[in-house]
C-alpha cells in the first residue's frame, strides 16, 4: 500500500472507532437516566413513609420495584451483556415474534400493510376449497403472507397431468392426497401458519360446519355445482368469498359477498347467483381435462385470488354479527377502527382475463345484490336447513345426469372385444378376400375435438367433433349419408362418455330417415367403445397415447 | 401482443386506430353506426369469434333475438346463462329497473360473458 492509502485507511479506522464510541456513550447516557429515575422513585417511596423505613425493608422495596420494572420489560442494567441487546424488551413488549419481523419484513414496511395489516393477517383464517390449478398458487401466497390458518379442501389425489399447472405438487407425490401434498409444501415454505386438512369433496351436508370457523373463503373448484354451493354457504354464514375460474386461455375473478351481510341486507355484496343466476347447460360444461388449460392462465387467476384475499384481510373483515345474528362483543369497535384505516370500498367487479386478446385484462362493474336473488335477497329461499337436509340438489340444479350410464350394456363393446373383432375381420380379409371383409368393416367415428384427434387416432377413424355435433346435425348427417346401408358404426372418444351421447344422436338421425340411407334403423348397428381410448391403451395397446 | 382479427366491417376502419373509447374494453372502434359485441369463453367457442359488430341503434332486449337468428340455438345453449355488460357495466335485461328499455347506441360495447366453472 502507498503512504497515502495507509493514512486514509487509518482515518477510516479512527472514524469508525469514534462512531462506535459515540453509540456506546449514548447507551451509557440512557442507562444513567434510567438509574437516576429508579433512584428518584426509591427516594420518593422512602420519603412517603413516615419516619422512613429500616434499611432491610427498603432494599425489599427496591427489589419489588425492580420486579415491576422487569415485568414491564425493563431489564435494567444488571444483566451485564455488552451490546444493545441489554435493552431488548421482553417478548410481550413487541406484537410480533422476532422471526415474523424477518419473514414478513418486505410486506411489513409497505404503508398498505404495516404492523396493523400484518396483525390482521395473523389473526385471520382462510379456507381454500380445491387444491388444483387455482388453489395451489393461492394457498402458496397466502401461506407466504402469514395468515393464521389455512384450511385446504380436496378429495383428489395428485395425477401426472396435474403437474404442468398445480405447482404445489411434484412428481414424487403422484398418488398422494392433494391436500397432504399441499400441506407438506406449504409447511416448508412457512411453518408459522396453521394448516388444516380436509381430504374430502365438499358436500352440502358438511359445508356449513366446515366454513364456520374461517373468516374468508376462496373458491378454487372446477365445477358449477360447487360454485353455487360455496356461494350459498358464504351468504348463510356471512363470509366474504373470492371466486376465480379458468379454462383454456381465459379466466374470471370476482370478490363476492363483500361486505358480507345477511340475506335481505341490500348493503351486502352480490353473491354468485346475483351474477350468474342460471347455471350453464350441462353439456356445455367443460373441464380442464376436456378443454385444456394453459398453466400460467390458471396460475394468474390463483395468484390474483390470494391478492384479493390479502387486500380484504388487511382492510379489516369487520363483521360484528356472529352466525346467529348476535353481536359478537369482541368485534365491537373494530368496525369503526377498521373503516377509519381502510381505503374507500370499491364497487364489486368481475375481472376477465384473456391470454390472446388485447388488452388481456378487462374489468366489468357488477351491481349490488339482485332484488330477487334466491340466496341473498329479502325473498331468499335458501336456508341452512336446505343445505344440511340435502334437499338442495346442486347437481340437479346444474342439470347433471350421471353421464356414464346413458347407453344400455349391449350397445357398448369393450376395448378387448373390439380388438378381437378387428383381429377376426383382418383374418377374414386375408383368407377370404374383400367380398366377405368389405361388408363387415365398420366405420369408426371419433368424436373428440380435432386437436385431440390429431394427437392420435385409429387409422380408419373419421373425425366428427362433439362440439360440431352439439351445434348442428349437418356434419354427422353428411358422414352418415356416405355409408352403405347396414354398415356397422363404432363410435369412440377419450373416456367413453361423449361417445354414448353420439351413439344416441346417430340412432336418432337414422330413425328420422330421409336422406340418410335406407330405412335401416337397426340400433344394434351403432355401438361405442366402453371406456373409450383410455380403455384401449390400458387393455389392448399400451403404446397408444393416453393423455 | 397480437390483436385479434375482427369482422368484415373492420375494413371500414381507418388504418390508424384512435385511442380506445372510454367505457370500452377493446382497442378498436366499431365502424360508424355500429356497436360491438365481445364474446367470451363458451360464447366465443360457439360463434367461433371473439367479437363482432352490429347495426345500432338496437334495443338491448332484442339483442338475444338478433344473435339467435344469426347463430341458431345460441339462446338455449349459451345466452341463457350469460352475464351481459354494456360499456363495462353489468346489466340485467329482466329487472324492471328500466334496463329492459336500454337501447344500444353506436360505439357501445356489449360483453357476452358465460360463467366459467373450471379451475
Amino acid at each position: 500500500m502507498s503512504p497515502t492509502e495507509d493514512v486514509d485507511a487509518y482515518v477510516l479506522k479512527l472514524r469508525r472507532q469514534v462512531r462506535a464510541a459515540e453509540v456506546q456513550l449514548r447507551d451509557l447516557r440512557r442507562q444513567l437516566v434510567q438509574a437516576e429515575k429508579q433512584a428518584d422513585e426509591a427516594r420518593n417511596l422512602n420519603k412517603n413513609h413516615d419516619r422512613g423505613l429500616p434499611f432491610a425493608q427498603q432494599s425489599k422495596r427496591l427489589a419489588v420495584l425492580r420486579n415491576i420494572g422487569q415485568e414491564q420489560g425493563y431489564e435494567g442494567h444488571t444483566n451485564g451483556t455488552e451490546d444493545r441487546s441489554q435493552y431488548a424488551r421482553s417478548k410481550r413488549r413487541w406484537p410480533l415474534r422476532k422471526e415474523e419481523y424477518k419473514r414478513y419484513g418486505r410486506q411489513l414496511i409497505m404503508p398498505e400493510i404495516g404492523l396493523e395489516g400484518q396483525l390482521r393477517l395473523r389473526s385471520c383464517s382462510v379456507l381454500v376449497v380445491g387444491v388444483g390449478g387455482l388453489g395451489c398458487p393461492a394457498a402458496l401466497y397466502l401461506a407466504g403472507a402469514g395468515v393464521s390458518t389455512i384450511g385446504l379442501v380436496d378429495g383428489d389425489t395428485v395425477e401426472e397431468s396435474n403437474l404442468h399447472r398445480q405447482i404445489l405438487h411434484s412428481t414424487e407425490k403422484i398418488g398422494m392426497s392433494k391436500v397432504d401434498s399441499a400441506v407438506e409444501q406449504l409447511r416448508s415454505l412457512n411453518p408459522l401458519v396453521n394448516y388444516v386438512s380436509y381430504r374430502e369433496h365438499l358436500t352440502p351436508q358438511i359445508a356449513l360446519q366446515m366454513f364456520d370457523r374461517y373468516d374468508l373463503v376462496l373458491d378454487c373448484t372446477d365445477h358449477p355445482t360447487s360454485r353455487y354451493l360455496i356461494s350459498d354457504t358464504c351468504v348463510l354464514l356471512q363470509k366474504p368469498l373470492v371466486s376465480a375460474s379458468a379454462l383454456r386461455t381465459e379466466g374470471q375473478l370476482m370478490v363476492l359477498n363483500n361486505p358480507s351481510r345477511a340475506a335481505g341486507d341490500v348493503t351486502g355484496g352480490p353473491c354468485y347467483r346475483c351474477v350468474f343466476p342460471r347455471p350453464p347447460p350441462a353439456e356445455s360444461v367443460t373441464s380442464c381435462g376436456e378443454g385444456g388449460i394453459l398453466g400460467p392462465v390458471v396460475g394468474i387467476m390463483g395468484v390474483l385470488q390470494a391478492l384479493e384475499a390479502i387486500k380484504i384481510i388487511v382492510a379489516g373483515i369487520s363483521n360484528p354479527f356472529d352466525a346467529d345474528g348476535n353481536i359478537d362483543i369482541s368485534t365491537v369497535g373494530r368496525e369503526e377502527a377498521s373503516n377509519a384505516s381502510a381505503p374507500r370500498q370499491e364497487s364489486p367487479s368481475l375481472l376477465l382475463f384473456s391470454a390472446y386478446t388485447s388488452p388481456p385484462f378487462r374489468s366489468v362493474r357488477l351491481r349490488s345484490r339482485r332484488k330477487d336473488c334466491v340466496a341473498c335477497s329479502a325473498s331468499a329461499t335458501i336456508t341452512r336447513a336446505s343445505l344440511t337436509s340435502g334437499s338442495l340438489d346442486y347437481a340437479q340444479f346444474c342439470g347433471f345426469v350421471n353421464p356414464v350410464s346413458v347407453l344400455e350394456k349391449d350397445s357398448r363393446i369393450s376395448a378387448n372385444d373390439y380388438d378381437a373383432q378387428q383381429f377376426m375381420l383382418e383374418w377374414f380379409r386375408q383368407t377370404r378376400g374383400s367380398e366377405v371383409y368389405g361388408p363387415m368393416t365398420d366405420t369408426i367415428i371419433d368424436v373428440r375435438e380435432k386437436v385431440q384427434f390429431d394427437l392420435c387416432h385409429f387409422d380408419r377413424a373419421i373425425n366428427v367433433p362433439r362440439s360440431e355435433i352439439l351445434a348442428d346435425d349437418e356434419p354427422l348427417r353428411r358422414a352418415l349419408e356416405e355409408l352403405p346401408a347396414r354398415r356397422q358404426i363404432t363410435v369412440v372418444c377419450r373416456l367413453g362418455n361423449d361417445s354414448q351421447l353420439a351413439v344416441r344422436k346417430i340412432r336418432e338421425l337414422r330413425r328420422r330417415g330421409g336422406a340418410i340411407g335406407s330405412a335401416e334403423t337397426d340400433d344394434s348397428l351403432v355401438m361405442d367403445i366402453e371406456g373409450g381410448l383410455r380403455a384401449w391403451t390400458r387393455n389392448v395397446d399400451p403404446e397408444f397415447p393416453e393423455y | 401482443m397480437q390483436h385479434l382479427a375482427q369482422t368484415t366491417s373492420e375494413k371500414e376502419l381507418t388504418s390508424s386506430s384512435p385511442a380506445p373509447m372510454p367505457g370500452t374494453m377493446s382497442s378498436a372502434r366499431a365502424p360508424p353506426g355500429h356497436f360491438t359485441v365481445l364474446y367470451f369463453a363458451s360464447a366465443s367457442s360457439y360463434v367461433k369469434k371473439t367479437s363482432e359488430t352490429f347495426e345500432a341503434p338496437l334495443p338491448a332486449a332484442k339483442l338475444f333475438d338478433v344473435l339467435e337468428k344469426k347463430y341458431p340455438g345460441m339462446k338455449e345453449k349459451v345466452l341463457s346463462s350469460c352475464a351481459l355488460t354494456v360499456n363495462l357495466d353489468y346489466i340485467d335485461l329482466e329487472e324492471d329497473s328500466g334496463e329492459g328499455q336500454l337501447v344500444l347506441q353506436p360505439g357501445d360495447e356489449v360483453g357476452v360473458i358465460p360463467p366459467v366453472s373450471s379451475g
